[in-house]
């Protein structure tokens, strides 16, 4: 009975032990897996989980060779070359084999780099070609890393580099259609949640895992035709080199939809190497960004208001003395000696200021250009043909420009700036401006929304989605229009050595613009800018082009300098084009 | 006195009564606790495995898809590459430079067909 009792004693003991170092483990357990159950799996989830942005492949611009779009700006994706100086053992066999594959991309003296042995981190080389990357990679060379990054491409170098812009190294587009259209550009990041093992692979297991596909850009097609830009480019050039001028611009246009078919600048630059300017002017694209006094040309919308409004006919007559008061001020002819009774065809012809300040009085009281002068006149300018304004084209920094109300507070509004601005003068307006709201005069009266944007690249890759021509409004009546577009034909028919230039069989028109420029609140006769603006097809109108040239103290003239490069791109859409003569 | 008797049964015993062709099977072999528990710890283990089993087949198919996305991603690179030539090869640059370009001549008039 006594050593059954030991017994039982024995294996109560052992009991309480077992029982006492499961109560431990339980206990524990416990602990880890229910108290501090939270902090463990964020544990876990944090050597497990990785997260990563699946970056939108930014939408590639094209241009149009005819109807086929062709790249202008395109991806490539590069990799930038890292070591860990303190990995690396042999720097010298390291250098050797990273000099043989990325040679043309390798850092100065990244040599030395290798040699600093106190840091982890040294960027060796830059802008390596996927081929060179694999290459590189394939030598498992140990300490040596890659970064995987995109950049644009320009695979036709700098044709139209203003009107793109460019990408700056945050991917974030600048000037241009890159920055004006950036957020459709650039698309949407994905993301990627998921478990993943030792080497980053993901991993299915798991029920936090996410996947939202990246949405890549819009590939966008402009309305730029590539062999016209080239062409107005090559003509810009040449014109300018012939008439001594530093810097010009031509704009190509269909007056029939509003498509910008051509925007060339000088100076230009790379978008591949914009790092590289100096000036930042040059980024600018003048044609959208540099409200200027365009001068005579303006005329042209002078008279389409008076034909519109019904006080003159292009057989209208005046009495032109050369010189006309206005107010306090006396306005004269650059071209004089023509005076006598002459018709609004002839102030057209020989671009007489004269002229066109009577149309301002007769937009009045037949004496005055009082205030419903300037009411009318301010109506045409600025609203139907839209001149002081944005117009709203697809491209970043545009300027709005300056046409002063009647109802400026300042008084600025008065009868004499309204004489000035008959003529050209007294007023700031972009080239894009002046070349839409010509456009209308002479297409029928329509004033189309400008647009660099044919489309979107169609699912095919080959064709476009075309973006529909907007018709904003009707600036002037058919009648009106048909008047203007006689006129102006008549106007470049009347000068030989332009009527002699152009192709025959073709109905050209156009008017000559020659600016005094304004330094510091004075007209400067010694820097004049040189503007041609004119239109060219079979019947119709098929293009209108604008040409200004400019130089510091240089005089320049519109008929003289901008007009040869009209001439020039002119004949040449002519063929381009392929358009048939009359008869 | 008349002396009547009842004979209850079961009701099963009643549906035997009714088919013959019923049987009653009890096994000669008996599990004890032991055995049990051995079976329990088997079937478990079974299940483990094929848990296992599937898992390892997942992660091979993650190995497998991670191995395909890495194809892809390279072609990817490939093809980026060749459009970017293709586009360099027949930007308008290129195509001035020929020598086909430099063996053409302007025409002296053309000729439209209405």
């Amino acid at each position: 009975m006594k050593l059954e009792l030991q017994q039982d004693s024995r294996s109560r003991i052992l009991m309480g032990l077992l029982l006492f170092v499961m109560i431990v483990y339980v206990g524990r357990l416990f602990y880890l897996q229910v108290i501090r159950h939270d902090y463990y799996v964020a544990q876990a989830d944090g050597e497990q989980l990785k997260s990563r942005i699946i970056p939108a492949k930014r939408g590639v611009i094209y241009a149009l060779d005819g109807n086929k779009p062709v790249p202008l700006a395109m991806n490539q994706t590069v990799y930038t070359v890292f070591a860990d100086p303190q990995i690396i053992k042999n720097d010298e066999a390291v250098a050797k084999v990273v000099n043989e594959i990325a040679g043309g991309n390798v850092r100065n003296n990244f040599e030395k780099l290798l040699a600093k042995k106190k840091t982890r981190y040294q960027i060796i080389a830059t802008k390596l070609t996927h081929t060179q990357a694999e290459k590189l990679k394939a030598k498992n060379l140990l300490g040596i890393g890659f970064h995987e990054e995109t950049q644009r491409v320009y695979p036709e170098g700098m044709l139209a580099s203003q009107a793109l812009g460019f990408v700056n190294a945050e991917g974030n587009g600048n000037y241009g259609v890159e920055a004006a259209l950036n957020d459709r550009l650039r698309g949407t990041d994905g993301q990627l949640r998921t478990v993943t093992d030792v080497r980053d692979v993901p991993l299915t297991i798991g029920d936090q895992n996410i996947h939202i596909p990246a949405k890549d850009g819009d590939n966008i097609v402009l309305s730029i035709d590539r062999n016209i830009q080239s062409y107005a480019e090559d003509a810009l050039k040449r014109g300018l080199d012939k008439a001594g001028a530093s810097q010009g611009s031509v704009l190509v246009m269909n007056p029939n939809n509003g498509q910008i078919l051509a925007m060339a600048n000088y100076p230009s630059y790379d978008p591949a190497e914009f790092w590289k300017v100096q000036d930042a002017a040059v980024f600018n694209n003048a044609i959208i960004s540099a409200p200027y006094e365009p001068a005579s040309v303006i005329k042209t919308f002078t008279l389409a208001t008076g034909i519109d409004k019904g006080v003159i006919t292009p057989q209208s007559t005046y009495y032109n003395t050369d010189k006309i008061r206005v107010e306090d001020i006396t306005v004269e002819n650059t071209f004089k000696g023509l005076t006598g009774t002459i018709s609004m065809q002839d102030v057209l012809n020989n671009s007489l200021n004269t002229g066109t300040v009577t149309v301002a009085q007769r937009l009045g009281d037949g004496a005055n250009i009082n205030r419903q002068a300037r009411d009318t006149m301010y109506d045409y300018f600025y609203n139907r043909f839209g001149l002081g304004h944005s117009t709203g084209v697809e491209l970043a920094n545009e300027s709005a420009g300056l046409v002063i109300s009647p109802d400026d507070s300042s008084g600025e509004g008065n009868a004499v700036r309204y004489s000035n601005m008959t003529f050209g003068q007294g007023l700031n307006v972009t080239m894009v401006q002046v070349a839409a709201g010509f456009s209308s005069v002479i297409n029928g009266g329509n004033y189309y929304q400008p647009t660099v944007i044919a489309g979107t690249l169609a699912a095919d890759g080959k064709s476009v989605d075309k973006h529909e021509a907007k018709i904003v409004r009707q600036s002037i009546s058919g009648s009106t229009s048909g008047a203007m577009r006689g006129m102006l034909t008549s106007a470049r028919q009347s000068v030989a050595y332009m009527r002699d230039a152009d192709k025959p069989g073709y109905t050209i028109g156009g008017k000559t613009g020659t600016a005094e420029t304004l330094k510091s609140g004075v007209y400067i006769k010694s820097e004049t800018v040189g503007t041609y603006l004119g239109f060219g097809g079979k019947d119709a109108p098929e293009y209108v082009i604008m040409v200004q040239v400019a130089a510091p103290n240089r005089n320049l003239e519109g008929g003289l300098h901008a007009s040869p490069i009209f001439t020039d791109v002119s004949n040449w859409m002519i063929e381009y084009l392929s358009i048939p003569p009359k008869g | 006195m008349s002396h009547s008797t009842q004979y209850y049964s079961a009701r099963r015993q009643q549906n035997w009564g009714r088919n013959q062709n019923t049987t009653r099977y009890v096994s000669n072999v008996k599990l004890g606790p032991v055995a049990h528990t051995v079976l329990v710890a088997l079937m478990i283990t079974v299940l483990g495995l094929i848990y296992l089993t599937q898992a390892t087949r997942a992660t091979s198919y993650d190995y497998e898809i991670d191995r395909v996305d890495s194809k892809i991603s390279e072609l990817a690179a490939q093809k980026e590459n060749l459009e970017i030539e293709n586009a360099r090869l027949t930007s308008l640059s290129t195509v001035k430079n020929s020598t086909v370009a430099a063996g053409m001549t302007t025409p002296s008039q053309t000729s439209y067909t209405q």
